[in-house]
């Protein structure tokens, strides 16, 4: 806010009831969108912002978007932090943008679909060039009940990775892993064989934290399904009543009972998970691919000769074969609303503005702004601005794109870990495990999900820890399935068989 | 404040409390010089020492990074509008309507004091008030950050209490000396209440200071962001959950950054306690009755 | 000047209130009602308006259809609160942390704000208070974090003393025992100081007089303590007593949250806790509409219940 606006808030007098009456400025954010075909066509969208300052209508990236996709954009960007209520408020005023991210697939969405605020788009997309190019994975998991409402986010399906400490692996003449069995041994070396040479024993293999993310990543390499897998019968049955799961615990037991991860693991504060991996008292975390060159990066401000300490790698192979945990692939869905987009023909000219940001230019000019204000080309290399204010003019407009099929941005000159991060997800892509269960909606699960969850996953540290024994893992499952959980399994399967 | 002997069981009573206190001034503010220290430390310190109080390198980046743009100075003017006129209507509203809730002998006082406790308890939530905010054309306005959360019934029921706990004879005085209502209000109680006023100032300032969450529901330009919800956007990254991949888009900002964010969010509303402080020393109110 | 004054207040009053008729006694106000307006039309406008809100708790209210076009369910939300397995541990969980709160921490402001009064050494004084009540602006993110540095067994500070006075360690952090203590601790520590504004104003209602006073009578410190400071603040602690009962079954989400693991999630759940997670996977509207509904209910019986005992010892209590 500018002086003079500041001065015209103070003026205002304090009375309350002169406030009531005065100060009534209509939203004038209606708008028909002119249908002829040269004119922009107004857009209104509503979508995430991570940046303290959002592009607004006068960033000249924004404009020259616009000027692309021959559009007139209304943007409301919400912060990213409490995006759910804003969309629930949005859904009750009633006045819906043309475009409406939705986070994920939240109740509210799921029944906002149901009402039929939104645009089907299943019959739809086939027609854009690059929208007909969805992942057929990611597809299925953002998809209600077999159906698209909504255009994904593409986020990395193969983002799940471990990264090691290669000097590490260096210093005692050890191998990456390739088995369950090497992964073990070297978790043994890095915490016993002083891997580090200063002499003394003060490191683990692994670190792992409260977020109980890794456990679910490495029981996915004992070829424990995602969630849920199908029995010899074809029926989909929960992954905790698998054997493969009862050997991924017996296993991780035996890290712990080693003192292979680190003992606190189950009350450590999650904003610390990376620090003793930075400090070199860790080797290994299992976690995301790009979480390699981000710790390497801190190692390296205070440690020069730390620039290849790192090294990054998808999974490792277990008795049954390779596997690697998939992300859902997507982080927010664009639906299309039925009250601000009216005909099918203004339902296409927004899929066609949606289709055109996927285009190589479309996606450059939201992630990278226009050429000689927000970047430069020097040397073939692609230069960003360093100038904040130019920064923010641009770097939320991201949050409108849909990498569809594929990134085609320009990129800063990639590192070796950098490189080597987009190997790891790339291949893991190929032995991802998808949860089959994923488009599936639940009526069970909305209302007892949460405690049945619980359930699973607290007796999992609890038999880790040893707090309980196999005995106890029966219990866990006798609950699970006396609390809601046997009417889950069969609503599943129902609703598996009526979209196969 | 009270001058007066001291029995030995006294000084050795005052000797403990002085030092109990000293311990617990610094078990209060301890964590909070770690915080300071962590703001100006450097991310590998941070990963490396678990809790310090001088950072071993001292390094200005986070708060180069807050203030590299105008916008945290903006939305520092924000949120000092909003504090400075919010708490202006809220004590307006809280000590009018207080006052008349205070005199036992008002037609109606009960039923009026049944209803502000009722909405203590009962409320209709975030959706129905965000209809008449919206009604009243209050969106993207700032008055949408002070008008719904004017009146606090807790601190309205409390203002009203110390009201009540006036001596009668003052306003029995103050009529015979030919005052109107509006006078003993004006004239007797408010100065009166300096202690009240400085609390409860105090109260509404802290809470409008750090409230983001109405601004997230109501204020949509960016430019009108107050300081809290712009830190939140600058922390809160760093808090998604694992499964949340959109920081890959957004690098999680770095510790250090969101201490310091911390830091310039509380040092506002931190110095200007010690300003209302002196108002709540004096203890005029009996003695003025003598007079 | 006490015989005049009861003289002239007789005139003031020519009729006594009760037989005044209704329109007297408001036209006697006016001036009363006129500064009362401008409260009622905010509570109003943006408190009993918005009160449809409520009966969400009996709708399955989607955002999107509106309230009115939405299903009546009747007591559907609240017989799927009540018969949830896991109700009678929530309550329990719930209840307890409340009674810990207001056993442990409700008295703490109190104390404090007795232990500095004694102070009279002003600028002492005023940094003690100012140092106190830092940690109120601190975030609860922040707070857990430094609580898992300092109590971990990994190493943390306070287990480093533990052990070396006991030999072994404790598990604040994931032994269902600690986790009531380690909550309260937590909020002792952040709102004790913040709690003491309050009382610091109500004790600058104390004139001097009356501690010159009991010191005639040959009180010592702690009866002056007794018989002068903590009467001075009795109404004070009441009025705040009541009031937080109204809110008895509501807890801090956040600092439970960030507390709770898997190891003590079976004393850690709460009614807040709970309904935030059923938000996620349900939709929170109705559902919660109806948990808050229920606390509600809780807490006005809670407040005139306190307030009806509070007037049956000769306290003021609420009105």
């Amino acid at each position: 806010m500018n002086r003079k606006s500041l001065m015209k808030l103070w003026g205002m007098p304090l009375l309350f009831v002169v406030l009531l009456i005065g100060c009534s400025d209509e939203e004038t954010g209606s708008d028909d969108g002119n249908t002829s075909g040269d004119n922009p066509y107004n857009i209104s969208i509503m979508t995430t912002a991570h940046t303290p300052e959002p592009p607004t209508d006068d960033s000249p990236a924004l404009q020259a978007l616009e000027e692309y996709t021959n559009t007139d954009l209304d943007i409301t960007f919400v912060p990213n932090s409490n995006y759910e209520e804003r969309f629930n408020i949005t859904l009750a005023s009633g006045e819906l943008p043309h475009i409406l991210l939705a986070a994920d697939k939240s109740p509210s969405f799921i029944g906002a679909v149901e009402d039929g605020a939104f645009w089907d788009l299943t019959d739809y997309v086939g027609e854009y060039e690059n929208l007909s190019q969805m992942n057929d994975i990611v597809v299925n998991n953002s998809s209600i009940d077999g159906k698209i409402y909504g255009i994904y986010r593409a986020r990395p399906l193969g983002r799940m990775a471990v990264t090691i400490r290669q000097d590490w692996l260096n210093n005692l003449n050890l191998e990456t892993p390739e088995t369950i069995d090497d992964f073990y041994n070297v978790l043994k070396a890095f915490s016993e064989d002083d891997p580090d040479g200063n002499g003394q024993d003060d490191t683990t293999g692994m670190i792992v934290s409260e977020y109980d993310g890794p456990w679910d990543i490495m029981q996915t390499w004992f070829g424990v399904p995602n969630k849920w897998g199908e029995d010899e019968e074809g029926n989909l049955q929960p992954h905790f009543m698998t054997d493969e799961y009862r050997e991924a615990l017996d296993f991780f037991k035996k890290l712990y009972d080693e003192e292979l991860v680190n003992e606190d693991f189950a009350v450590m504060d999650s904003g610390k998970w990376h620090d003793a991996f930075i400090d070199g008292k860790a080797g290994v975390i299992v976690d995301v691919a790009d979480a390699a060159a981000r710790n390497r990066n801190k190692m390296v401000e205070s440690d020069p000769s730390m620039e290849d300490a790192v090294d990054v790698f998808g999974a490792v192979e277990g008795p049954n074969g390779l596997f690697n945990l998939p992300t859902t692939g997507y982080s927010g869905l664009f639906a299309i609303s039925k009250t601000a987009v009216k005909t099918e023909e203004e339902l296409k000219k927004v899929l066609e503005f949606l289709d055109k940001l996927n285009t190589e230019e479309g996606q450059t000019l939201a992630t990278n702004g226009v050429e000689g204000l927000h970047y430069e080309i020097e040397d073939g290399e692609y230069v960003m601005t360093t100038d904040q204010e130019k920064l923010y003019e641009f770097q939320d407009l991201n949050q409108l794109l849909m990498f569809i099929p594929e990134d085609r941005f320009l990129v800063e000159k990639q590192t070796e870990l950098d490189m080597k991060e987009k190997e790891v997800i790339a291949a893991n892509e190929d032995i991802a495990v998808a949860n089959p269960a994923e488009p599936l909606i639940s009526e069970v699960y909305s209302q007892r999900g949460q405690q049945l969850d619980n359930i699973i996953k607290d007796a999992r540290i609890k038999y880790i820890v040893g707090q309980i024994d196999e005995q106890g893992l029966d219990e866990a499952e006798t609950l699970w399935k006396t609390s809601g959980g046997d009417e889950y399994i069969e609503e599943i399967n129902k609703l598996y068989e009526e979209i196969q | 404040m009270h001058k007066m002997h001291n029995t030995p069981a006294g000084r050795v009573f005052d000797v403990f409390n002085h030092l109990f206190l000293l311990l617990i001034a610094i078990g209060t503010f301890i964590p909070f010089v770690y915080v300071i220290a962590g703001s100006f430390a450097t991310e590998a310190e941070l990963a490396r020492r678990a809790f310090f109080l001088i950072p071993e390198n001292i390094t200005l980046d986070a708060y180069k990074y807050i203030f590299s743009t105008n916008t945290f100075i903006r939305s520092i003017g924000v949120s000092i509008f909003v504090t400075i006129a919010g708490t202006i209507v809220s004590l307006a509203l809280s000590l009018t309507m207080a006052y008349p809730l205070s005199r036992k002998g008002l037609t109606g006082r009960t039923l009026l004091l049944n209803l502000v406790i009722f909405t203590m308890v009962f409320n209709g939530g975030m959706i129905p008030t965000y209809m008449i905010v919206k009604s009243l054309g209050l969106l993207d306005s700032l008055w949408a950050l002070i008008l719904p959360v004017a009146i606090n019934p807790f601190y309205l029921i409390i203002i009203k209490s110390f009201f009540q706990n006036m001596p009668d004879e003052l306003e029995e005085a103050a009529k015979i000396d030919g005052c109107s209502e509006i006078g003993i209000f004006w004239r007797i109680i408010l100065p009166l209440s300096k202690p009240v006023i400085a609390t409860f100032t105090l109260f509404y300032a802290v809470f409008y200071w750090n409230d983001f969450f109405n601004a997230l529901l109501y204020i949509s330009d960016s430019s009108k962001w107050p300081v809290q919800l712009l830190l939140q956007q600058l922390v809160m990254i760093a808090n998604v959950d694992f499964g949340n991949m959109d920081t890959l888009l957004s690098e999680p900002p770095e510790e250090s950054l969101k201490m310091a964010v911390i830091v310039v969010a509380t040092i506002p509303i931190l110095v200007f306690y010690p300003f209302l402080q002196k108002h709540f020393a004096k203890g005029v109110l009996l003695g003025s009755v003598k007079g | 000047m006490a015989n005049l004054k009861t003289e002239q207040s007789v005139k003031v009053h020519t009729l006594p209130i009760n037989k005044m008729t209704l329109w007297e006694r408001l036209k006697k106000d006016r001036f009363l009602y006129v500064l009362l307006l401008p409260g009622i039309i905010y509570f109003a406008l943006f408190k009993y308006l918005p009160m449809w809100g409520t009966l969400m708790a009996f709708k399955d209210y989607s955002p999107f259809l509106g309230f009115w076009a939405s299903d009546w369910v009747g007591l559907e939300h609240f017989k799927n609160f009540f018969s949830n397995p896991d109700f009678f541990r929530l309550l329990r969980n719930t209840l307890i942390l409340a009674l810990y709160d207001i056993v442990f921490f409700f008295p703490a402001p109190i104390i404090l704000s007795l232990l500095i009064n004694e102070i009279r050494i002003t600028i002492y004084k005023r940094s003690i208070q100012t140092f106190v009540y830092v940690p109120h602006f601190m975030s609860w993110v922040i707070i857990a974090s430094i609580s898992y540095v300092f109590l971990t067994t990994s190493g943390g500070v306070i287990n480093e003393v533990v052990s070396f006075f006991t030999g072994k360690e404790i598990s604040f952090l994931s032994s269902p025992e600690w986790f009531r203590p380690v909550i309260i601790g937590q909020v002792i520590w952040k709102e004790t100081g913040w709690g003491t504004v309050i009382f610091l104003a109500a004790l600058a209602s104390v004139s001097p007089e009356q501690y010159e006073a009991a010191i005639v009578d040959g009180a010592g410190r702690f009866r002056r303590m007794w018989h002068v400071t903590l009467p001075a603040l009795k109404s004070t602690i009441i009025i705040l007593l009541i009031l937080r009962l109204g809110n008895f079954l509501d807890q801090g989400f956040q600092q439970i949250y960030l507390m709770t693991n898997s190891l003590n999630r079976e004393v850690a759940d709460v009614f807040d806790t709970y309904v935030y997670f059923m938000g996620i996977t349900q939709g929170a509207f109705s559902y919660s509409a109806a948990v808050g509904l229920f606390k509600a209910v809780v807490g006005i019986i809670l407040i005139y219940g306190t307030n009806y005992f509070a007037k049956k010892i000769g306290e003021e209590g609420l009105f």
